[in-house]
């Protein structure tokens, strides 16, 4: 399991960000570049329920040697509970593979369905609960495969992503520690349940000078 | 990288039959050699079926399908006993071992395309025999004691290359066969040789290379069972 939210920021205030991300989780930024296909199954296979099955292929380019992670997500928690809490908890399976695993899975019937390039930083630090935060620019790929022509999909904006791993027994615990962590970042920018965009701060152009004038660190 | 490993398994004479006191005494001669008991291992094969439609999985039989067939019927899944945290998975029909983690068999049970059939246990007890290991098993269904097969795994610590190694592998082979010849069994230990190459590995010796050699040997045995009727 996982609880994750999503928010988007103006590019312009990026970096803004980051010196507040450095500031409240004392690690140094990781480089994010991973390049993401998501595979549908193709019309030979059945799936129960008649949707077809969707798997994610994540390959991690931002090593000197590419590594890669499968990664299916399952469905959300749903329920009176789940409608009251700010953060989405869903199912997740991760397992990291050998290279040679679209291969595999285009053998076994699936079908790219889209690509996708993620490029940025990430910064992993515990707090209340292990947290990633990632900020990204989503890239499309013109051509199959060709991450080196990938181009912004919004170049004006990137995504925010909070993710922490959780289990059935501390769901609560996890889903607390992100929201509290969510309320640092108000300032620039509102995190909420994928799909429930809240759009832009329409402030946070004041709080990212004050962030860069200030070196960060400070509260704001 | 792990040191290079044979796989063996027990062909029984026309007419004869597979049963515990050929494991006994392949065992004995294991200990004879010099061998000192170490433990149990066990190594996990699970088949997988296709959930495809009617005509859409090569092999499928009955009538001719209505379209070219494609996706393969079955795939098979690998649990080695000295890497628990890994998980293999071979396509026999593209040639193609795919090695994940532990948490592999999760996400095909998630993606409900291919399910889990079938698990074949290969266990056994192993022998330190000076450079060599020796692994000595039966093969039998999960939750079962049907024996279904024989089968040995040799391993040889002090080379990882295939090539370089398979002279004094040979030799332990020719050596093994002398021995168990004596015990005048109904049937004798074949080495499962296996195309690498076909699978894109390499000389250097791999957990990868485990796993084809276990498809290639449930192949044999298989068809060894289909001929014995």
């Amino acid at each position: 399991m996982e609880c994750v939210v999503q928010g988007i920021i103006e590019t312009q205030h990026v970096e803004a960000l980051e010196v507040l991300l450095q500031g409240l989780s004392g690690v140094p930024k990781e480089r994010v570049r991973v390049h993401e296909l998501c595979l549908k199954s193709g019309p030979s296979l059945v799936i129960q329920g008649s949707s077809p099955s969707e798997v994610r292929l994540l390959c991690d380019l931002a090593q000197s040697t590419p590594s890669w992670t499968i990664r299916h997500v399952g469905g959300s928690m749903r329920g009176a509970g789940a409608e009251q809490i700010s953060v989405l908890v869903r199912a997740i399976v991760e397992s990291k593979a050998s290279n040679n695993v679209l291969r595999y899975f285009y053998g076994i019937g699936y079908k790219l369905d889209h690509e996708l390039l993620k490029i940025g930083f990430a910064f992993r630090f515990h707090r209340g609960a292990q947290i990633t935060v990632t900020v990204t620019s989503v890239n499309k790929l013109p051509k199959l495969h060709a991450t080196e022509e990938a181009v912004p999909i919004t170049p004006a904006i990137q995504l925010v992503e909070i993710t922490a791993p959780a289990a059935a027994d501390n769901y609560n615990d996890v889903v607390s520690a992100v929201t509290a962590f969510c309320e640092y970042l108000a300032p620039l920018l509102h995190l909420s349940k994928p799909g429930n965009s809240t759009g832009i701060v329409p402030t946070a152009g004041t709080a990212a000078a004050s962030l860069m004038s200030s070196g960060g660190g400070k509260t704001l | 990288m792990p040191p290079v490993k044979w796989l063996m398994h027990w062909h029984p004479n026309p007419g004869a039959t597979l049963n515990s006191q050929i494991l006994a005494e392949a065992s004995g001669c294991a200990e004879s050699l010099g061998g000192s008991k170490d433990g149990r291992w066990k190594t996990s094969i699970i088949f997988y079926r296709a959930m495809a439609r009617d005509g859409a999985s090569a092999g499928a039989g009955g009538a001719p399908p209505q379209q070219p067939p494609d996706v393969p019927r079955e795939l098979l899944g690998v649990a080695l006993h000295e890497r628990p945290g890994l998980y293999f998975s071979i396509l026999r029909s593209h040639r193609l071992v795919l090695q994940a983690d532990a948490a592999f068999p999760q996400v095909m049970e998630k993606l409900q395309s291919y399910k889990a059939r079938v698990t074949l246990n290969f266990e056994g007890f192993q022998y330190q025999l000076g450079d060599f290991c020796l692994r000595i098993g039966k093969c039998v269904p999960n939750n079962s004691e049907t024996l279904r097969g024989i089968m040995m795994e040799v391993e040889y610590y002090p080379l990882s290359s295939i090539e370089k190694s398979r002279a004094v592998m040979e030799d332990f082979f020719d050596i093994w066969q002398e021995t168990l010849a004596k015990k005048s069994l109904p049937g004798h230990f074949i080495h499962v040789e296996s195309n690498f190459s076909e699978y894109g590995l390499s000389d250097h010796y791999s957990f990868q290379h485990t796993a084809v050699q276990y498809a290639t040997c449930l192949q044999q045995l298989m068809a060894a069972v289909t001929v014995r009727g």
